[in-house]
């Protein structure tokens, strides 16, 4: 059975494109164009994964509303913000919401698939062990590639799909310095300079959560970012 | 700051207060209209005085005998001594002379007598000071005497004086001569006295004018003090008056012209706000077209804002479209012009980032965290990245030997970098080096980025929002949206610094700076 996903956006043309794209893929696709409709057939049935706009026709927030419902549904249902909005606080908002990521529109059709497609496989695996050969450990960092998942010192780190692909690009080459633009690709974005110095703000936030001593993300001016190994 | 106006508004007003000054003129001729009408009531008492002396000898039988050396005419004698005696009073000297100007009685004399008056004063201690001060200044004025010399009677000629031998002739008459040693004058009335028809002798009556002249000094030294007074008070009222609307008006000033800041921000005026006179209408009218003004650059602001947005939609239904699109087998020749759509595409897309670039800077600025960090780290490092992102371009970097602390953010510092090289490398002549500079002045650090290419125009607000003032770059690859230097400031201005732009000296080239304060020298 092919896996289901809500588009919940008001634009027709935009949530036509996707459902295209999306059903040429081999996803089973229901397109919602506003709050009410969306909730009254979301709680009849959950899908597999949500895309979920913030602003709904003459409901300027209307995206965290459903957000934070349908976390509350379920804790594990895969939602990624697709928006327009490209600031700070709506993307801190809508991260702290519960939702697994955050994309702007400008967003490439491959790279939402290459998200969609990551997060499912997120979501099938579960809980299962991870292989040998999918795990990359550097020093206290343990990521689990198929999984999305990442320990520092055998504690979780919470990170969203974007900043686990932006870990992933910095650590599988300790020392190299990468720079912003090899960053968005490895991560399927395409973002200004400046959100990826608040990516990167915000990830070594949530690793010095999990242990103050953080100091592995390295930026170097004018160039990009390192992971530093550790002493 | 403009400089100010020559004559402000005090000094005006000061001058205007010249206007009291027609008082003392005025007051002056009163006082000579008051002296004129004493002079006359005096020569009438005189004359009066005169004629009743010379009628009280009229008629007398025995003044024939006046001249006899007999006891007949000593015993006239002795009458009109008597008689003139009992006239005379102090300050007033009668003379009696008989027609062959032998004197007869003389009594009273004309030392000045003068009682002085209470000493008033309207403005009481203050004006006896003033006045104190004021009188050697009038003393030399006042006492010049006033008689024409020609007419110059001296004291000892009297009884050749031209008045006795007019009076022995029939005609009473009135002469005013100076007073001895420069003193007040003196006014002589004289009258004949008759016998019949026979003019046997003349009553000369004098009296010092000291009176008058004493009461005309004292008049013009308390007008003039109290003129002074007045005026002094009169000026100092206004003075401070003027002085209160004038910082008034210049606090305004200064609060306008800062109200709206280098970012385009309006702050509403205070100054006056609830006065209810005209300064605080005008405060209040300021008010208004700067609310105005703040409510439409909110609006501009916005609406960059909200265009970015709003484009957004349309731009992702073409990328998504293009992208569907791409996934059809599409025919060879139809796959070039997806491309060019996506190009351009990529470039609406770049308009919109910078767009909002600006305004989400600002906001990072202004919820930014500070940490110290060292500049020429940064430097640096950027000047290395630049080397591959401009692989076209040259770079000279000179930098300070030792580390330079500031506090700020470093990211911030490195996009401003950023800003300031692109440009340069857009501008710069082809095959010229861009030149970045890190130096320490004393506490400053100096940050250069200069390129020889067109210079600057002059006079323009570079560092503004959406301010593009070249002509097209040489390079021209980018889009110039005028925002990079304006990003430039902002990070300036976050780190406490400042930007500025010049022209080099000899004019091959520009040069942009920008100075933070450092925190500690290492």
């Amino acid at each position: 059975m092919p896996h289901s996903i809500a588009i919940i956006e008001d634009d027709p043309a935009i949530g036509a494109n996707y459902a295209d794209a999306l059903t040429a893929h081999g996803y089973a696709v229901e397109l919602y164009a506003d709050r009410k409709a969306a909730m009254a057939a979301l709680q009849i049935r959950l899908p597999d994964l949500v895309l979920l706009d913030i602003g709904l026709a003459g409901e300027p927030d209307a995206g965290f509303g459903i957000c934070r419902e349908l976390r509350s549904q379920s804790a594990t249902l895969p939602i990624i913000f697709l928006t327009a909005r490209d600031n700070e606080f709506d993307m801190v908002s809508g991260l702290r919401l519960g939702a697994d990521d955050y994309v702007t529109k400008n967003v490439s059709l491959p790279h939402l698939l290459a998200r969609i497609a990551a997060l499912f496989r997120r979501a099938e695996l579960g809980s299962a062990a991870a292989s040998g050969e999918d795990v990359l450990t550097r020093g206290e960092l343990v990521m689990d590639l198929k999984r999305f998942a990442v320990t520092w010192n055998h504690k979780p780190v919470d990170l969203t799909l974007t900043e686990f692909w932006l870990v992933h690009a910095l650590a599988r080459f300790t020392g190299h310095v990468k720079n912003r633009e090899q960053l968005m690709a490895e991560a399927h974005i395409v973002v200004d300079d400046s959100t990826i110095t608040s990516h990167i703000k915000r990830m070594r936030r949530k690793f010095i959560a999990v242990d103050a001593g953080f100091d592995c993300i390295d930026t170097v001016y004018g160039m990009g970012y390192r992971w530093k190994a550790d002493a | 700051m403009r400089a100010l106006p020559r004559v402000g508004l005090r000094g005006r007003l000061v001058l205007v207060a010249l206007v009291l000054l027609v008082i003392p003129w005025a007051g002056y001729s009163y006082i000579k209209a008051t002296e004129q009408l004493l002079r006359e009531q005096q020569e009438r008492q005189l004359m009066a005085a005169a004629r009743a002396v010379a009628a009280a000898l009229h008629d007398r039988p025995r003044l024939a005998t006046l001249r006899e050396e007999s006891p007949d005419g000593e015993a006239a004698r002795a009458e009109v001594r008597a008689l003139v005696t009992g006239i005379a009073r102090a300050g007033l000297r009668i003379w009696v002379v008989d027609n062959r100007l032998q004197l007869i009685a003389v009594s009273g004399d004309i030392a000045d007598h003068t009682v002085v008056g209470p000493d008033e004063s309207t403005f009481g201690i203050v004006e006896r000071v003033v006045r104190a001060a004021l009188r050697p200044l009038l003393a030399r004025w006042l006492d010049a005497p006033d008689l024409p010399a020609e007419e110059f009677i001296p004291n000892d000629v009297v009884f050749g004086g031209r008045e006795v031998e007019r009076a022995l002739d029939g005609a009473p008459s009135l002469k005013r001569r100076p007073g001895p040693g420069g003193s007040a004058p003196i006014v002589t009335a004289t009258h004949p006295v008759w016998i019949g028809e026979t003019v046997v002798g003349a009553t000369v009556v004098e009296e010092s004018t000291a009176a008058a002249v004493s009461f005309r000094d004292r008049a013009i030294e308390r007008l003039i003090a109290v003129t002074l007074i007045a005026f002094g008070a009169a000026a100092l009222v206004l003075l401070v008056f003027a002085s209160r609307i004038s910082i008034r008006l210049r606090r305004l000033r200064d609060e306008a012209e800062r109200a709206i800041d280098s970012r385009g921000h309006v702050r509403a005026l205070v100054t006056g706000g609830d006065a209810r006179d005209e300064i605080g209408d005008l405060s209040r009218s300021f008010s208004l077209a700067l609310t105005r003004l703040a409510d439409y650059n909110a609006y501009l602001e916005d609406l960059a804002r909200r265009l970015a947005h709003e484009l957004r939609t349309p731009i992702a239904v073409v990328r998504s479209s293009l992208d569907n699109l791409r996934m059809k087998k599409l025919p060879e020749d139809a796959t070039v012009y997806v491309e060019r759509a996506e190009g351009g595409l990529q470039r609406l897309d770049t308009v919109l980032t910078r767009m909002a670039e600006a305004s989400r800077l600002e906001q990072a600025v202004r919820t930014g965290e500070r940490e110290r960090y060292d500049v020429t780290a940064v430097v640096a490092g950027c000047v290395a990245g630049y080397a591959s992102a401009y692989p076209a371009s040259r770079f000279n970097l000179k930098l300070s030997p030792h580390p330079v602390m500031i506090n700020g953010a470093p990211d911030l510092y490195a996009q401003m970098l950023d800003k300031l090289v692109a440009n340069a490398v857009d501008f710069a002549a082809s095959g010229t080096p861009v030149e970045v500079s890190l130096q320490l002045r004393g506490t400053t650090a100096v940050l250069n980025v200069g390129n020889r290419g067109p210079l600057l125009p002059q006079n323009l607000r570079l560092f503004e929002s959406m301010q593009s003032v070249r002509s097209t770059p040489l390079q021209g690859h980018d889009i110039h949206l005028g925002l990079g230097l304006y990003i430039v400031r902002l990070i300036a201005e976050f780190h406490r610094g400042r930007a500025r732009a010049e022209n080099l000296a000899d004019g091959s080239g520009v040069r942009f700076s920008v100075e933070i304060p450092t925190l500690v020298v290492d």
